[in-house]
């Protein structure tokens, strides 16, 4: 109960140390409990950058204000100092609505194919999922959210697709997630939202942080089309 | 605002770019800025401008512009032969230009980056403090994007200094070999030794996909192969990921934030204005170095560049 996992660190690079997580079954605890440390890490001078992956963190610093060895102690005793929760709450909700299949879900046939399932199965199975933001990174405005359900556990694709539309939600090992911006991917793409995930010019271009709870609500290709017309 | 050029030809890939965004990669956001930051510092102090002001980056193949009002100059970096009405001017000094004069940027024959510096600083949209122009999330600079022909570039009026110029042995001695000099990377123990050492010494062809993120090494061998799997991680600009077809990966300015493959290893900060400076064809190697022989290197390359740029700074 609530014991934190063991750590290894390492050099990452001249300026940085990386330290890696003992694997858990409880990957929203550990992912919270890494996104913990490094808002901590952030905040401490001379450290410029704090990542949390899946199973590490990365931390740089400048070596103006620390020096290696500072640095390695002072994210040694964060993490210390950073109690694990293993049953964490989540701290909001947000809903996302998603037309899948068809032209927006290139990816639905072949899942539904390989795990013997229906359409609708796939949709429902999606749609009934409470995620919670594990990771945010890669690009601005994607989040990595999880548990999925077992039956829409895939690998990516083994060549990615070289563009997909801003919007495209994909699944990937035990992963689920929007592209926020058009790019390059090779996630399997199940349908699309037509709600933006990264506004730069916006009050608050960001959507995701670790932890929210995120549900995806299934919509027509004609409410996908009129999104953002209405007042609404 | 002031109108300083128009864009008669874009170039390539013309975009406008400061020191970059660092500390939001925790948000997804990557660092951006010039991809060779020494030469961008170049180019600015000649010119006289402030150390993070807005520039434009040339990469490959430069513009051609037409100056919209007087204005003090630099050009750095990658020698694109820039000619001002048709005649050749000089780079690492100050220039200056007239309304309606017209600088024309060629390919860069060694090299693949050149940098346009203004003594007001180029103007740019903002987005967390810098107005580097970041093309996949359409942040940044002009619209987001690359320019493009009739594009209008304002001036930043920022207070600007003295302009100093690059003394010639602290610029980027371009070639078409490259050595940088890296770390091993968090995951270079999970190739075999032999795959490791071979890594370390022989050179790589910067191969064709290449952009801002990212430029992709090819090697004659394939001795890089593996079936390493790790779970997403933190990566940065000189980052070297190895996808398990084994050509490895070199991350540039706007890499993004977490990647899913190897990491062999990591070009010290010091090294990193050189990887924005390869392009299709060049070979580089991957000389090892430990992180405390890095760290000085870099230190001692700083201060180095602080006689030209007081406030530069590498991390």
């Amino acid at each position: 109960m609530n014991k934190s996992p063991s750590t290894k660190i390492a050099a990452f690079g001249e300026n940085g140390w990386i330290i890696y997580f003992s694997e858990t079954d409880n990957l929203l605890a550990q992912a919270l409990y890494t996104n913990a440390i490094t808002k901590k890490l952030r905040v401490i001078p001379g450290i410029i950058d704090a990542v949390a992956g899946a199973d590490s963190i990365v931390a740089r610093f400048s070596p103006a204000h620390l020096n290696s060895a500072e640095a390695k102690r002072a994210v040694e005793q964060t993490i210390d100092k950073t109690p694990f929760n293993d049953a964490p709450t989540p701290t909001k909700q947000i809903n996302i609505p998603v037309c899948y299949g068809g032209e927006h879900g290139p990816d639905v046939k072949n899942i539904c194919k390989q795990n013997n399932m229906t359409e609708q199965t796939l949709i429902d199975l999606h749609a009934a999922g409470r995620y919670r933001v594990m990771a945010v990174g890669f690009a601005p405005g994607f989040a990595y959210m999880g548990p999925l359900d077992d039956r829409l556990i895939m690998p990516r694709l083994t060549t990615p697709r070289p563009s997909l539309p801003a919007g495209s939600v994909g699944v990937a090992g035990g992963f689920t997630g929007v592209y926020s911006l058009p790019s390059p991917g090779g996630w399997r793409i199940i349908g699309r939202t037509p709600m933006p995930l990264f506004q730069a010019g916006g009050a608050e271009p960001f959507v995701f942080e670790p932890g929210i709870e995120v549900r995806f609500t299934p919509i027509s290709a004609s409410a996908f089309n009129a999104y953002g017309t209405s007042s609404a | 605002m002031k109108a300083l050029a128009t864009i008669l030809e874009p170039g390539l890939q013309t975009t406008v770019q400061d020191a970059g965004r660092p500390g939001f990669r925790h948000l997804g956001v990557p660092h951006s800025g010039a991809a060779d930051i020494l030469s961008y510092t170049f180019a600015n102090a000649a010119a006289g401008a402030p150390p993070n002001a807005g520039a434009l980056e040339c990469a490959i193949m430069g513009p051609t512009l037409k100056f919209e009002c007087d204005a003090i100059i630099a050009i750095a970096g990658a020698d694109m032969t820039p000619l001002l009405n048709g005649a050749p001017i000089v780079s690492y000094a100050p220039v200056s230009v007239k309304k309606n004069d017209i600088l024309e940027l060629g390919n860069a024959a060694r090299g693949a980056r050149a940098y346009i510096a203004f003594q007001k600083g180029v103007s740019g949209e903002a987005f967390l403090d810098s107005i580097s122009t970041y093309t996949p999330a359409s942040i940044g600079g002009h619209q987001g994007r690359a320019l493009r022909e009739n594009d209008v570039i304002f001036s930043a009026e920022l207070n600007h200094g003295k302009p100093v110029e690059t003394p010639p042995s602290l610029r980027i001695a371009f070639s078409q070999d490259f050595i940088l000099r890296a770390t091993e990377g968090p995951e270079a123990e999970a190739f075999t030794p032999e795959a490791l050492n071979h890594f370390f010494t022989n050179p790589f062809g910067a191969g064709s996909r290449g952009n801002r993120m990212g430029l992709q090494l090819n090697s004659s061998t394939n001795t890089l192969t593996h079936s390493i799997k790790i779970m997403s991680s933190a990566v940065f600009p000189g980052t070297v990921q190895c996808p398990p077809d084994g050509a490895p990966f070199l991350l540039l300015s706007d890499a993004q934030t977490l990647g899913g493959y190897p990491r062999i290893a990591q070009v010290i900060n010091a090294d990193l204005p050189l990887t924005g400076q390869l392009k299709q064809g060049d070979r580089v190697w991957f000389h090892r170095v430990d992180a405390q022989t890095g760290l000085e290197i870099s230190l001692q390359r700083q201060d180095l560049i602080q006689i030209v740029s007081s406030d530069f700074c590498f991390f």
